[in-house]
């Protein structure tokens, strides 16, 4: 029932959405069934990513650290990120998952898109690495808890909003939050420019083409410097009184 | 011999943070915040051999659970070195953590929603311990500890005596070189406490296990360890024999007197009164000023007596005092 209803309400978001969006002529030069493409694709893969990497979700490693339960885990002769990832796991995500899924292939019924062997393999591989990078930013989050031991509320704006974001295409955003999600957070590599090569959307950005497929790259390099972190936080792991 | 844990001047200091107040106040703590450093562990050093079963003792906020969480790899010491079973504890946490076990009073080790079973079934799982040395040590365990009774039982629903058994065993199922046990009798009643020592002991003695333990509660240290350590305000006090330590502090003895009619100020000149109830007086004195058959002698002289015995001043009185009047201080003792 949690996973269907999850699913129906983050579906609804996207049902109101395309009303709007059948008043105009699409956005930007974009068609209703070409945003449904990448809303599609980055909903299912913060349901995964959502799913796998509950553990260092908030909600579960802020009381974790405050508690003082991580001194458990540290007392395991297991991998200490393993055991975090494997604290939880929540079905609920599932939900998001179908919803994404459920856009994506209403997305693809709309387009005509030219399959070559390259953007069939390129699709799950984008998808892959979106997961990692959400993942990422969790686990950036989770270690900010370190010191913090609350939620940094500011983080949101880099994973559920960057996830928000990276369901338009990008080009429609003012330059400063653009630059912020392509510098900072670089979640355009994530959507926005692969997009642009399977749909084969003109790019008012005027990117250099490659950039089009350095996602696996992006996703890898932020998933590395986030582990490095995270093993700095965990030196910085004060633990409880007594 | 070769110790098996080597501290070397190990020192943890931690920032406290002073947060501002407010929405701007949060805004200002992000870029400037202000702190204080405590000083929790101070340059302590000691060695520890195998077999050993030491006492590590002081008051609240002393730096005990520092020292242990920073021995078991939990915390990043700010300075200092330490070797245990020939590991830097949180650098190869992962191997280190094989073969130790460690026990913390306050908080279970446990899965909280499983059974008691699965919880062991799980450990064996995750430290790989070959079956017949666990089920060995599972059944020898289970019957001192008396777990049968509540095998089945979630870990939440466990009261706080069996819970510690629970953990003591969870602890000691891998056949661990060396344990620490961080407050293991905390809250307890006499009868749990006085099962979980003779575990203790048990361990230390038929397995030649090294035993650190940490208490509040002296009377396992002077039924259990041979050697104590005292920290306080991060440093260490006194490091040796128990016995030593109240030779030394435990001066004091009491004489209870009961006398044969009242007597309004029964004085003496080498003992101080320190109860006073109808004809029965406390006094206190000191072995070092004058002996008990002197003392006896002196009031036998002046006062009808009926009754006499004489007590040690309790342990936990002369720890108490060593702790309070910090004695230790300025004191050529220990390191």
């Amino acid at each position: 029932m949690d996973v269907i209803g999850n699913a129906v309400i983050l579906g609804f978001y996207f049902i109101a959405f395309s009303f709007a969006l059948s008043q105009f002529d699409g956005i930007s030069g974009w068609t209703l069934g070409e945003v449904a493409f990448i809303w599609g694709i980055t909903e299912f893969s913060f349901g995964v990513m959502d799913m796998l990497f509950s553990g260092f979700d908030y909600d579960a490693f802020g009381p974790m650290i405050r508690q003082g339960r991580f001194d458990q885990l540290l007392l395991r002769p297991v991998n200490i990120t393993l055991q975090v990832l494997g604290s939880r796991f929540v079905l609920r995500r599932l939900g998001k998952m179908l919803e994404g899924l459920t856009i994506f292939i209403f997305g693809l019924s709309q387009l005509d898109i030219q399959w070559t062997a390259v953007k069939v393999l390129y699709v799950p591989i984008l998808s892959i690495s979106q997961v990692l990078f959400f993942g990422s930013l969790f686990i950036i989050g989770a270690t900010t808890t370190f010191w913090t031991k609350e939620r940094l509320e500011i983080l949101n704006i880099f994973t559920y909003g960057g996830s928000e974001i990276m369901s338009y295409p990008m080009h429609i955003f003012p330059r400063p939050i653009r630059w912020i999600f392509t510098f900072l957070v670089p979640a355009i590599f994530l959507s926005y420019f692969p997009a642009v090569y399977i749909l084969e959307k003109s790019d008012p950005l005027n990117a250099p083409r490659f950039v089009s497929f350095i996602a696996p790259l992006v996703a890898g390099g932020v998933m590395f410097l986030a582990l490095r972190f995270w093993r700095f936080g965990i030196k910085n792991y004060q633990s409880t009184g007594s | 011999m070769k110790p098996i844990i080597r501290v070397n001047k190990l020192t943890k200091t931690f920032k406290i943070y002073k947060n501002h107040k407010g929405f701007f106040g949060a805004v200002r703590n992000l870029f400037d915040r202000k702190f204080n450093l405590i000083h929790a562990v101070d340059k302590i050093s000691f060695e520890i051999y195998p077999g050993e079963m030491v006492g590590y003792i002081g008051p609240n906020g002393a730096g005990k659970s520092t020292t242990i969480k920073m021995l078991t790899g939990l915390l990043v010491p700010t300075d200092g070195e330490v070797i245990v079973n020939g590991y830097v504890p949180w650098k190869e946490r992962k191997h280190y953590v094989k073969d130790i076990g460690a026990v913390f009073g306050q908080r279970t080790t446990l899965w909280w929603d499983l059974p008691l079973t699965d919880s062991f079934d799980l450990l064996r799982d995750i430290y790989t311990i070959p079956e017949e040395i666990y089920k060995h040590n599972f059944y020898l365990f289970k019957e001192i500890l008396a777990l049968d009774e509540f095998m089945e039982t979630p870990v939440r629903s466990l009261s706080l005596g069996q819970r510690m058994r629970a953990d003591l065993c969870a602890a000691l199922l891998h056949n661990p070189s060396l344990v620490f046990l961080d407050e293991p009798t905390i809250g307890l009643d006499v009868v749990a406490k006085q099962r979980i020592r003779e575990f203790i002991q048990y361990i230390n003695q038929e397995r030649k296990t090294t035993i650190l333990l940490t208490t509040h509660d002296i009377s396992d240290v002077s039924k259990l360890c041979e050697r104590v350590m005292i920290i306080d305000h991060g440093k260490i006090l006194f490091d040796g024999k128990l016995e030593s330590l109240l030779k030394e502090f435990g001066g004091h003895r009491l004489l209870i007197v009961e006398f044969a009619e009242f007597y309004p100020e029964p004085k003496l000149a080498d003992a101080h009164i320190v109860q006073r109830k109808g004809d029965k007086v406390i006094y206190s004195f000191e072995r070092k000023v004058i002996s008990a058959s002197k003392l006896i002698h002196q009031l036998s002289e002046k006062y009808r007596l009926i009754d006499l015995e004489v007590r040690d001043q309790p342990i936990e009185d002369t720890i108490r005092q060593i702790y309070e009047d910090r004695l230790l201080y300025n004191h050529s003792y220990g390191t």
